[in-house]
């Protein structure tokens, strides 16, 4: 049952687009915003440095709806589904099972592979994570709190036995679920044939990301880039639900950005 | 002939081969696709567990993990997944990635965590199979880890404190335990007839929730309300590893299931040869090659059989 309609100024909070966001944090963001815009659910992308403080689980992104706050995908598709919006209603219980574990496979793969790579890895963490994540905040501050999250991330990785794992281990990983989202996929337009679910928002969000971030090699996109079918999931959802819009202004900066770098 | 393999593991009780739930995926495996392994039980002997634990252990290499056992033994030829399309293939890991992120910190919890479990169970069978001083010491700190790990990937704010934690996991478990027996529905393996990795994976995890008995078990009472799962574990225990409920397995049984090994074997064999002949086979949705070897091998009763069904 809806409590209350969805109000016009419903925010997502994220960090700084430019200069502080990281890849998996952004992908995490641009999955939510894909979800919404499918659901047909206005909202609008705040920025700013605490962003990550702000969130009541630590996590990102979150949105601010009416007078509640909600972190991570899981739980605003709760949220949302309260609201009366859903967009796996139509699907069995077979397939609802089937899309929850699809969307484990990108969790434990996609997302863990992303916060190595960009925690792990000595070089993109020098060249890329240290200068960004700590930018809104003045020396020694920032390089104080990106130790910290860096060994928190670390921690997490050795308990769940990444810890021992080499980045080419890692790349086979990215590649071996990204072969079996292309399979799922086949050639359909979305993974449950006709309508997006929140596994499409959640898929698109990271491949996108993945294949729209500029880091130290290429490396990470090329694997995605090895399956067209996915390449093309890509761009169709960045057709339908980001280009052309003119609502939502950071939208149409990703897809002009995207354009840059898909199209090369 | 390939060269004899070793798994070194934790052994069982309560009817079941190993209480490990790895070590229980890799000698599920092994038994569905016909891989010969030596199972060495880890006992009270000085050579303690190093490392990691199941290990397989062929000639000198050593294989730990069970996604890198599942892998070696599959370039060894002995291949549970023949029989299934791409699509399949992909399902198979993403229900594996389900069972880790949902099912494994409860069945971590149930094992390592809580209090009187662990105490009356867990810690004194493990002990008892470790020699001392270690088994002062190894109990202590898988139990350090399970927790480590639970607190680490779910205990985040806004859950702070074990309990809140606990009942999260316990929850999501559940709504894991239901989506599989959905997914499960009535057929006998998640795949058909056969048993694949996966249902390898799912034995692995389901059979020590179902088996053990714990002074408290409420994953297991809410798994016997799960019936089809309950019957695909009983199927496998009693197809694959035909042990009693004293947990001592009958000889004559014993050269039943050699026979059936090497039937196995054998058609493992035939269909490697059929696809060596056609590499592109390997990339594609699996046609079934075992069905042509299998005809091939009871060739005078099929054909004997067909040509009475032609005159009548």
């Amino acid at each position: 049952t809806a409590a209350e309609p969805w109000p016009e100024n419903a925010a997502l909070y994220q960090q700084l687009k430019d200069e502080q966001i990281l890849l998996s944090d952004n992908a995490s963001s641009l999955a939510v915003q894909a979800f919404l815009q499918m659901c047909n659910l206005p909202i609008r992308v705040v920025c700013r440095a605490n962003a990550e403080y702000m969130s009541p689980s630590g996590k990102l992104p979150f949105i601010h709806v009416g007078n509640q706050v909600v972190s991570e995908l899981g739980p605003i598709v709760q949220f949302v589904k309260a609201k009366g919006h859903s967009l796996s209603d139509g699907l069995d219980e077979v397939q609802k099972a089937e899309m929850k574990a699809y969307m484990e496979l990108v969790n434990n793969m996609l997302l863990t592979a992303e916060l190595y790579l960009q925690w792990c890895d000595d070089a993109t963490v020098e060249e890329i994570t240290h200068p960004r994540y700590g930018s809104p905040y003045p020396w020694p501050l920032n390089r104080i709190l990106s130790y910290q999250k860096q060994w928190e991330v670390r921690r997490k990785m050795k308990a769940i036995g990444w810890g021992g794992k080499t980045l080419d281990q890692v790349l086979e990983d990215v590649d071996q679920c990204c072969q079996a989202l292309s399979q799922r996929l086949g050639t359909q337009p979305y993974f449950f044939n006709k309508q997006p679910t929140e596994l499409d928002a959640l898929v698109f969000g990271h491949l996108f990301t993945i294949l729209t971030t500029q880091l130290i090699t290429d490396e990470l996109s090329e694997k995605v880039k090895n399956y067209s079918n996915l390449t093309a999931f890509c761009r169709r959802i960045e057709q339908q639900y980001f280009g052309g819009h003119d609502k939502d202004s950071s939208a149409t900066v990703m897809a002009r950005s995207a354009k840059r770098s898909l199209l090369r | 002939m390939a060269a004899p393999m070793e798994l070194s593991c934790w052994g069982g009780d309560w009817g079941l081969p190993s209480l490990h739930p790895e070590s229980l995926t890799v000698m599920a495996y092994a038994k569905f696709s016909g891989a010969p392994l030596t199972v060495n039980t880890i006992n009270n002997s000085w050579r303690a567990p190093k490392g990691d634990v199941p290990a397989l252990i062929s000639e000198d290499t050593v294989v730990s993990q069970p996604a890198k056992i599942l892998n070696f033994l599959r370039k060894q030829k002995y291949n549970a997944d023949y029989q299934l399309s791409a699509k399949q293939g992909a399902d198979t890991l993403a229900y594996i990635a389900l069972l880790e992120e949902k099912l494994l910190p409860a069945l971590l919890h149930t094992f390592w965590i809580e209090a009187e479990n662990y105490c009356s169970v867990t810690k004194p069978w493990f002990a008892s199979r470790i020699a001392f001083p270690l088994s002062l010491y190894l109990p202590g700190k898988m139990s350090r880890e399970a927790l480590n790990r639970i607190m680490l990937t779910r205990g985040g704010p806004p859950l702070y404190s074990l309990t809140e934690v606990e009942a999260q996991i316990y929850r999501d478990a559940k709504e894991c335990l239901n989506l599989l027996s959905k997914r499960l529905g009535t057929s006998q393996f998640f795949f058909g007839d056969t048993p694949t990795t996966l249902d390898a994976f799912v034995f692995g995890f389901l059979a020590p929730i179902y088996k053990v008995c714990f002074p408290r078990v409420q994953l297991q009472e809410h798994l016997k309300q799960l019936p089809n799962l309950c019957r695909f574990c009983d199927d496998i225990l009693n197809c694959y590893f035909r042990l009693t409920v004293s947990g001592h397995s009958p000889s004559g049984q014993d050269t039943a299931d050699a026979n059936l090994q090497k039937l196995t074997q054998l058609v493992n064999k035939e269909s490697n040869l059929i696809e060596k002949m056609d590499d592109n086979l390997r990339k594609s949705p699996q046609h079934p090659p075992r069905k042509l070897t299998t005809l091939k091998l009871a060739a005078g009763g099929e054909e004997s059989s067909s040509m009475n069904r032609l005159s009548p």
